[in-house]
């Protein structure tokens, strides 16, 4: 089939590895998301326009092509798009220091990743946005946005205190209308590190022993001192995607969530059905958008989306391969 | 203030018409803007004294004294602390023209290209502390302008919203915490509120109100927009929080940055320069361009803009600053 092909052509898997084929209902030992090269082999375009109804989510009202008809969408064809993002190099991590959930930015190569990021998802709708209350994650998604073909306008969300939420109030439908409203959560909050934020690798092994520092980074519910384990962290963020992301999804949004390497590991964990050996040994790309199809109920991954410059299927299914020709046509 | 530097802040203020920087009376006399200017000082003078007498301890890091340097001694007439304010460039909104205020919008990769443009202009100025808004136009300035400092420290930005995440975001390295810049967030540096106009664009908003009425609300002093706030009372909350929180790190010895939205950096100059509620409504603060004022003996001192890397001149404007500049240059990075 040619969804399945498409999924060896992004899953590299590492060599030590059994070599195993990456479909969507069975699982490999110790498998990365790595860069990915195009998204399907040979340069296959998916050209089918379809004629049935388009859902009201993806198209606006002010843009609708020429055949369809909102009002009779049938349950069967909502689905709606899942990108999540990590965000790139920090000043931390070009240094090696824990980072955790201390609030450090973006270096210029992070930046760029974030840029890189953007053109890979520019064809791609997004309805809300959804990111940690760190500004390494924040950054990554405003960079990204900032080459969407919509052109809407990211907007963050204020509700700290009433006045935030009075003084960030918009007075114009047609503004609201083509902004993206960018949702801040600290559930979705790099994993936090305890008392290992702000030590280099070695401090730690000085201070702590190696095997222990080994521990703490890869076993699954071993916290650091004052820390949290990865099962900690994972608590709180599938908590938090399921009772504020899916609703979005199942109402037929199109959702990004920008965020860190194990709340999102966490995520994808709750996704793909992961046990907690496979999730420890999952790798998330920086930079490297990654795309699921919430359909029925259910979550597909489809990769990454691939960059401009790669020729391969530009959308993963009729609605997205819609959507684009209707940025085409603008 | 010696003639020299008298004649610097003549190069430095570029006038829209004849009206000058009057440096005998510290004020402008009219319609002065703050635009994008040459070189800091006429000629190539580059200011190359070092100062022999005690470096401040709170510019320099006790691991990397001068070596003339004897942090003890300094005496308190050469105390002085650089404040660095930067406004934030091109706004997703600003590009569709359409009145911002406080919807929190990010910055147009023209924005972002200003920020690392305004980072190039003081990567050789000392900063210890940063202050910023909690939009993150403002912040990502922040963050952009200090990607290229040289000096290395990593900003970070403080978190006390919730007792959570302020024990989340702990640092348990003395040695990291001394090579980090503490960044505060705080609404009372946000740009001024413009209450039912924000999300409006220019063509709408005359045609709700009328064209004088909005002309009056964006050009006058006291007069709000409904539900919004008057460039008065943005002043009001924006300089008591500078007089607050920001003077007393001056005070201290640290040098501080502050990257902020016009109205509210506004209402800073006018209470650092004294400017009259006239002046300050035809004072024009260009994005990008950091401004830099040096505090010394409670008063403020205004310094223009730092130059770009490539422009020849002075690059210091104090021996504090050049002493600053050579520990850098020494420095193996």
């Amino acid at each position: 089939m040619a969804a399945s092909t498409s999924q060896h052509a992004l899953i590299s898997i590492k060599p030590a590895a059994p070599a195993a084929s990456f479909s969507c209902g069975k699982r490999a030992g110790n498998a990365r998301f790595v860069s990915a090269t195009g998204c399907c082999p040979g340069s296959r375009k998916f050209g089918l326009v379809c004629a049935a109804n388009s859902q009201s989510s993806v198209i606006e009202p002010v843009h609708l092509p020429s055949s369809p008809e909102s009002g009779s969408t049938p349950k069967k064809s909502g689905e709606s798009a899942l990108i999540l993002i990590r965000h790139g190099e920090s000043l931390w991590n070009e240094k090696n220091l824990f980072t955790g959930c201390v609030d450090v930015p973006l270096t210029p190569k992070g930046v760029n990743e974030a840029i890189e990021a953007g053109k890979r998802i520019c064809n791609i709708p997004v309805d809300v946005i959804y990111t940690s209350s760190l500004i390494r994650a924040q950054m990554t998604a405003m960079l990204a946005m900032m080459q969407h073909r919509r052109k809407k306008v990211p907007i963050i969300v204020h509700s700290e205190s009433e006045r935030a939420h009075q003084w960030s109030q918009v007075y114009s439908e047609e503004t609201k209308k083509q902004s993206i409203p960018v949702v801040t959560a600290w559930q979705l909050n790099e994993r936090m590190y305890g008392e290992l934020q702000g030590l280099n690798k070695q401090e730690t092994a000085d201070r702590f022993g190696k095997d222990q520092v080994h521990e703490w980074r890869r076993s699954y519910d071993i916290p650091p001192p004052n820390g949290e384990s990865l099962e900690m962290c994972a608590e709180r963020a599938v908590s938090y995607f399921k009772d504020q992301i899916v609703p979005q999804l199942v109402a037929g949004k199109h959702v990004m969530i920008a965020a860190h390497g194990n709340s999102l590991r966490s995520i994808i964990m709750h996704l793909d059905k992961l046990t907690s050996q496979e999730v420890i040994s999952l790798e998330l790309s920086t930079g490297i958008p990654m795309l699921y199809i919430f359909k029925e109920g259910k979550f597909i991954r489809r990769g990454s989306p691939a960059g401009p410059s790669e020729a391969g299927v530009y959308a993963y299914t009729k609605k997205l391969a819609q959507y684009r020709q209707k940025l085409d046509g603008m | 203030m010696t003639a020299a530097a008298a004649t610097a802040h003549h190069a430095i203020v570029s006038t829209r018409s004849t009206r000058l920087w009057n440096a005998k009376n510290s004020r402008f006399d009219k319609n002065v803007c703050l635009v994008s200017v040459g070189s800091c000082c006429p000629g190539n003078r580059k200011l190359g004294l070092l100062c022999a007498s005690g470096s401040q301890s709170s510019v320099t890091e006790p691991v990397q004294q001068p070596s003339n340097g004897k942090g003890d001694h300094s005496p308190k007439k050469s105390k002085e602390s650089s404040l660095i304010l930067i406004r934030h460039g091109e706004s997703m909104w600003n590009e569709k023209n359409l009145f911002t205020g406080c919807v929190d919008v990010p910055l147009t990769p023209k924005g972002v290209q200003e920020a690392i443009e305004a980072g190039s202009r003081i990567r050789n100025l000392p900063i210890d502390v940063i202050y910023t808004s909690s939009m993150v136009r403002a912040q990502m300035t922040a963050m952009l302008a200090m990607m290229q400092h040289r000096r290395k420290k990593v900003p970070i930005i403080m978190h006390n919203e919730s007792e959570q995440a302020h024990s989340w975001s702990k640092i348990y390295s003395e040695d990291t915490k001394k090579l980090s810049i503490p960044v505060i967030t705080a609404w009372q540096l946000n740009e001024r509120m413009y209450g039912e106009l924000q999300g409006l664009n220019k063509q709408e908003t005359a045609d709700q109100f009328g064209k004088e009425q909005v002309h009056e609300w964006r050009r006058s002093y006291g007069i709000p927009p409904p539900n919004g706030e008057s460039l008065e009372m943005c002043a009001e909350r924006a300089v008591s929080y500078f007089n607050d929180q920001v003077v007393p790190q001056l005070t201290s010895g640290k040098h501080v940055m502050v990257a902020a939205h016009a109205n509210s950096l506004r209402s800073i100059i006018m209470h650092l320069d004294r400017l009259t509620s006239q002046e300050v409504i035809s004072l024009e603060l260009s994005t990008g361009i950091p401004m830099l004022y040096i505090f010394k003996e409670g008063k403020f001192v205004r310094r223009g803009s730092p130059v770009g890397p490539s422009e020849a001149s002075v690059y210091a404007y104090t021996k504090n600053l050049a002493q600053y500049r050579q520990k850098l240059d020494s420095m193996v990075q």
